[in-house]
């Protein structure tokens, strides 16, 4: 009967050769909102939590169909998903590795069992074409949870040392919310954490998924989904019981939350912005270049827009290739079978609606094309070529569907351009000559990097980035540690002062007048800031006087100022691409000398530290300890990065560490030898250039290690300010050109750190106030420094011919 | 069917630059086969119309004019009657594209055909198939042969020897030949591609063999261990489309093997 139905309008295609719908079923999706009486409300504790006298917002899906009203949470509610995610915090956590495994092994089945509800929910809902969520999320959800079976199954001997976190704020961004969701929660239950997350109004999918994970039994507490407003993510990373707060979301929320968790008890990773960014050379396979941009862009598989750049020799044949592509991309409803890209409503239209305009005003070229029905939201692939690279349009994200493409000359202008942007996030590389192709993944500044492919994931690889994407990772080791802390270290507690000005901390220098003549040793150290490899004469022409143990006068030492952390940066800066460059084998050599070279000294250094209280033999003994650390670092660091092999793709995955460029160090007061040699270590031998800022008592024991510094290393390799520790720590922490900043001292200072950080999102570690035992091996030398020197990336390799 | 494919001029800076990266290749291959479907009538009028691309074909040592005759006749007829009366298709006169058999046997075909009474055009595999490895002289006799026996399109094998060891201008010469040879039959290169080693060296091969003159070019001989694959033809359709925009001739193409069910056809 169907066929003869059929039969007139099979005639036309006939000739015409032309796709039909392929309506998905969205039944279940229905049935399963019905269930809920078409009213969404949160998921805590293993129940529906439905409170009276909540706003609420409809869940639409993109072409407007109500389907649903969700709940809005408000402050209790947050605060009750708060406190039933910290009881269930010390069950889950208590249970061995192995009960974890299984309990996510379950959820794995659950969700594999009911994938259906899952896809059809998701695509229903978000709009994107239903076959990237049934091929790509709902899968790679299933193998997640199994990836972390096993991680939370060895994690007593394989992460020993570690303890996880607590409890685990997620803050999800509009799309992408469950597969954003998975990448965390994952990690964060396996190693024992529990998840309160926060998923913006309209988004079942995390709701549901949260109601087939409570509904497993035995724990019901660990993961609790609530959705609201965006203005509920300070309230929910604010509350005393989250330990870690994970957001991901655009760049300049996560800055705002940065600045406003600044000295709270909560840690913050950030995973911000979408953009992609792809570059294709002249020696590339262009047609499975333009596929790439497909896959990044106009398939619904990644998130973002992209930027395009492409070697001026082969520009014309790449642009004519990728249009052509584009008139051949079918738009349409997401859970129909026959479209590349579904539409993500009103709100995705209208910012990508807003871009395309100003870029067009802005001298652009639009070229769009496709079969994409007419009506909002749905919006064709676009590609934007000629815009000046000055104009405003080409310094913003580029939002989804658009592709920005821009020419380059050479390699290296290629990565110039790359590296010029504040993104970090990820990138491929179209190339077939090895070398080239190779040169610019390890050159380019971000997390992951693709070589002639683009969009490709797996569990078991670190994904994440560096400058402001957000320096947090998910997926592989660095995903699980993410979420765990060293065992034995003091909980992190708030030490938020709220009549900290952050305008005038450190802003002033207070005054130093002469305070009588030296009566310290002789020979008297070296007076000046160690910048550039030599003794400077500080900025501002003024000393500061440094008293022993006894409150003597010890001598004086320069007053650097802003002016001088300007010259110590730039020094570190034009020091990085060599010492970088260097063999671990090579930089561990220096490493070594300069240890030989504190031995020799070990008897002026022993006095020192007398002078300032140590008792002979531990002073000795604190020598000795130094030097040992700058060859255990010199050591451990000849063992890094390795390599992953990921199931179904032949070739490797290289996890990478690299340096994270120039890092600023601020020592603490106590341990004035060891300390500041503990942090030197670790930061020179990963391949790091650093500006450090000695103990603010006792600055002495660092200049005389510079003097050895300045015949070992090689010139701004590591600078040495000397000076008034507020001033110095807020010149550093408000510098844009700082990759990164350590920071041991005051409550009140680390609350400056965090704040200040927010202007290029560094990564900062900031001890607020509590002591390290830094001659304890676990402390002073331990893991976590390894972690938090250096940072990840994941080149890809795919092989074959 | 269209005017011949004239060729041009051997230009070997058309493949001098090409660059194919297999695993790329290979992705999408896997992605085209998953990304869009095709249903209801839809998929009807599409299975219908690569009805009308296939060459139905016998190339066994035991074909006899009786088997042959059937081969026609399912040649002519390739649907029920009534079911190509329920989509509204019967008087859309769906035949297969052509009837592919050794020269040998070409004169039954083209007698057989003319008894049912059609035009479908008759292919003679000719040239050494399926392995080429013949003299030049004997396989262009071959293909005059099959010519004048009333084959209008012949299905030649090129000899892989000369794509490995990267004698373009050889392989060109010898396709020039062929097409020589063939007159006003249509030339069907076979690029055994499943012999070719890699699939940079299938994009140089189509590409010199458009230039030569064929009209279509066609994956594999269906003898080979490996034929049609999806990644090939893949490339031999990037090819296609580059000649095209080239020189504004469009190329046939092909892919070869057995295909039992709708599920194992390439198109599917």
């Amino acid at each position: 009967m169907a066929a003869t139905r059929a039969g007139p309008r099979a005639r036309e295609i006939f000739t015409s050769l032309e796709y039909g719908p392929v309506p998905e079923s969205h039944a279940c999706a229905l049935a399963w909102l019905d269930t809920q009486d078409r009213c969404l409300g949160h998921y805590v504790n293993g129940k529906w939590l439905k409170p009276e006298h909540r706003n609420s917002v409809p869940c639409q899906d993109p072409i407007t169909e109500n389907l649903a009203s969700c709940l809005q949470a408000q402050a209790e509610d947050v605060a009750a998903a708060v406190e039933a995610a910290r009881m269930a915090f010390k069950g889950w956590s208590a249970h061995p590795g192995v009960v974890r495994a299984q309990h996510l092994t379950r959820l794995a089945e659950v969700i594999q069992k009911h994938q259906r509800l899952l896809w059809t929910l998701e695509s229903l809902v978000t709009g994107r074409a239903v076959r990237e969520v049934r091929d790509g999320d709902v899968q790679l959800a299933q193998q997640l949870l199994h990836y972390h079976a096993i991680q939370a199954s060895t994690q007593e001997e394989a992460l020993a040392g570690w303890e996880p976190m607590g409890v685990i704020g997620l803050i999800l961004p509009p799309t992408f919310s469950f597969l954003e969701m998975m990448w965390r929660i994952c990690p964060a239950l396996a190693v024992g954490c529990t998840v309160v997350a926060l998923v913006p109004p309209a988004s079942p999918a995390p709701l549901l998924l949260a109601q087939l994970a409570g509904e497993l039994g035995p724990f019901p507490g660990i993961l609790n989904v609530l959705s609201g407003p965006a203005s509920l993510v300070p309230i929910l990373a604010s509350q005393p019981g989250i330990r870690k707060v994970a957001f991901c979301g655009a760049p300049e929320e996560g800055r705002a939350l940065r600045r406003s968790l600044a000295g709270e008890c909560a840690e913050l990773g950030l995973a911000l912005g979408t953009e992609s960014l792809l570059l294709l050379t002249d020696t590339a396979d262009v047609d499975s270049a333009v596929e790439g941009v497909v896959d990044a862009a106009w398939s619904d598989r990644g998130p973002g827009g992209l930027r395009l750049l492409i070697q001026e020799s082969v520009w014309d044949e790449a642009m004519r290739r990728l249009q052509e592509r584009m008139g051949r991309l079918r738009s349409g409803r997401g859970l129909d079978g026959a479209v590349d890209m579904g539409a993500r409503g009103a709100a995705a239209c209208d910012l990508v609606q807003r871009f395309v305009r100003e870029a067009q005003s802005q001298g652009a070229q639009v070229f769009q094309a496709g079969d994409v029905p007419s009506e909002r939201p749905f919006y064709p692939p676009t590609l934007v070529s000629n815009l000046p690279p000055a104009s405003p349009c080409a310094q913003v994200e580029v939002p989804w569907p658009v592709v920005v493409a821009s020419p380059f000359r050479t390699a290296k202008e290629a990565l110039l351009v790359a590296n010029g942007t504040p993104r970090g996030g990820s990138a491929s590389v179209w190339s077939e000559r090895l070398g080239q192709a190779l040169e610019l993944g390890y050159g380019l500044q971000v997390g992951t990097v693709w070589i002639n492919a683009h969009g490709l994931r797996d569990p078991s690889v670190p994904t994440g980035g560096c400058k402001e994407s957000g320096c947090s990772w998910h997926g592989g080791p660095d995903g699980l540690y993410e979420y765990l802390r060293p065992s034995g270290t003091p909980a992190r507690l708030s030490c938020l002062s709220k009549n900290l000005n952050y305008d005038t901390f450190g802003l002033a220098v207070p005054s130093t007048l002469p305070a009588g003549p030296e009566i310290g040793p002789s020979p008297a150290p070296p007076y000046g800031l160690f910048v550039g490899g030599r003794f400077q004469a500080p900025g501002a022409r003024s000393s500061r006087p440094i008293r022993d143990s006894s409150g003597n006068l010890h001598g004086y030492v320069a007053e650097g100022g802003a002016k001088d952390i300007r010259g110590a940066v730039e020094a570190a800066h034009q020091a990085f691409p060599g010492w970088a460059g260097q063999s671990p084998g090579a930089r561990a050599a220096l490493l070594w000398a300069l240890a030989a070279a504190l031995e020799r000294r070990k008897s002026t250094l022993a006095s020192r530290l007398e002078r300032q209280g140590a008792e002979l033999k531990a002073a000795e003994a604190e020598v000795e300890l130094s030097a040992r650390r700058l060859r255990a670092w010199g050591a451990r660091v000849q063992a890094q990065g390795h390599t992953l092999q990921v199931a179904g793709l032949r070739g490797p995955v290289l996890r990478l560490r690299e340096p994270l460029g120039v890092l600023a160090v601020v020592c603490p007061d106590e341990w004035p030898l060891l300390a500041f040699v503990s942090l030197l270590a670790p930061a020179l031998a990963y391949g790091n250039t650093v500006v450090m800022v000695p103990s603010a008592a006792c600055p002495l024991l660092a200049l005389e290690v510079c003097q050895d510094m300045a015949t070992v290393f090689p010139a701004g390799l590591a600078n040495v300010v000397t000076g008034d520790r507020d001033h110095l720590t807020r010149c550093l922490a408000l510098h844009q050109d700082v990759q990164a900043m350590w920071y041991f001292g005051s409550a009140q200072g680390s609350q400056f750190v965090e704040w200040a950080s927010a202007g290029n999102l560094k990564p900062v570690w900031a001890s607020r106030g509590c002591p390290r035992a830094w001659d304890q091996e676990a402390e002073g030398a331990g893991p976590e420094l390894g972690l938090r020197v250096a940072r990840t990336k994941a080149l890809w390799l795919p092989m074959g011919d | 069917m269209s005017a011949h494919n004239r060729g041009t001029e051997l230009d070997l800076s058309w493949i001098s630059k090409i660059q194919v990266n297999h695993p790329a290749v290979l992705r999408r291959a896997e992605q085209i086969q998953a990304r869009r479907t095709v249903k209801k009538e839809w998929q009807a009028a599409w299975l219908l119309k690569a009805v009308t691309f296939i060459d139905l074909t016998t190339l066994s040592g035991d074909d006899t004019s009786s088997n042959i005759q059937r081969l026609c006749y399912k040649a002519k007829y390739p649907i029920r009657e009534d079911l190509l009366k329920a989509l509204n298709m019967h008087d859309k006169g769906i035949t297969t594209a052509a009837v592919c058999v050794y020269p040998a046997r070409v004169c039954d075909a083209v007698k057989a055909l003319k008894a049912a009474g059609c035009n479908i055009p008759v292919a003679s595999v000719a040239a050494g198939f399926p392995a080429g490895q013949t003299h030049l002289k004997t396989r262009l006799e071959e293909i005059r042969l099959a010519v004048e026996d009333g084959a209008t399109e012949i299905d030649v094998v090129i000899n892989r020897s000369l794509v490995l060891t990267g004698q373009w201008e050889a392989l060109y010469d010898e396709i020039r030949q062929f097409r020589k040879a063939c007159g006003e039959a249509h030339l069907k290169t076979i690029l055994a591609t499943g012999e070719l080693g890699t699939l940079t060296n299938v994009y140089k091969a189509s590409m010199i063999a458009m230039m030569a003159g064929s009209d279509f070019i066609k994956t594999s001989t269906g003898k080979e261990t490996v034929n049609a694959t999806f990644p090939v033809a893949i490339v031999m359709l990037r090819a296609i489309r580059d000649f095209f925009w080239k020189t504004g001739n469009k190329i046939y193409h092909h892919v070869t093997g057995r295909y039992a069910a709708y599920h194992d056809l390439p198109m599917s």
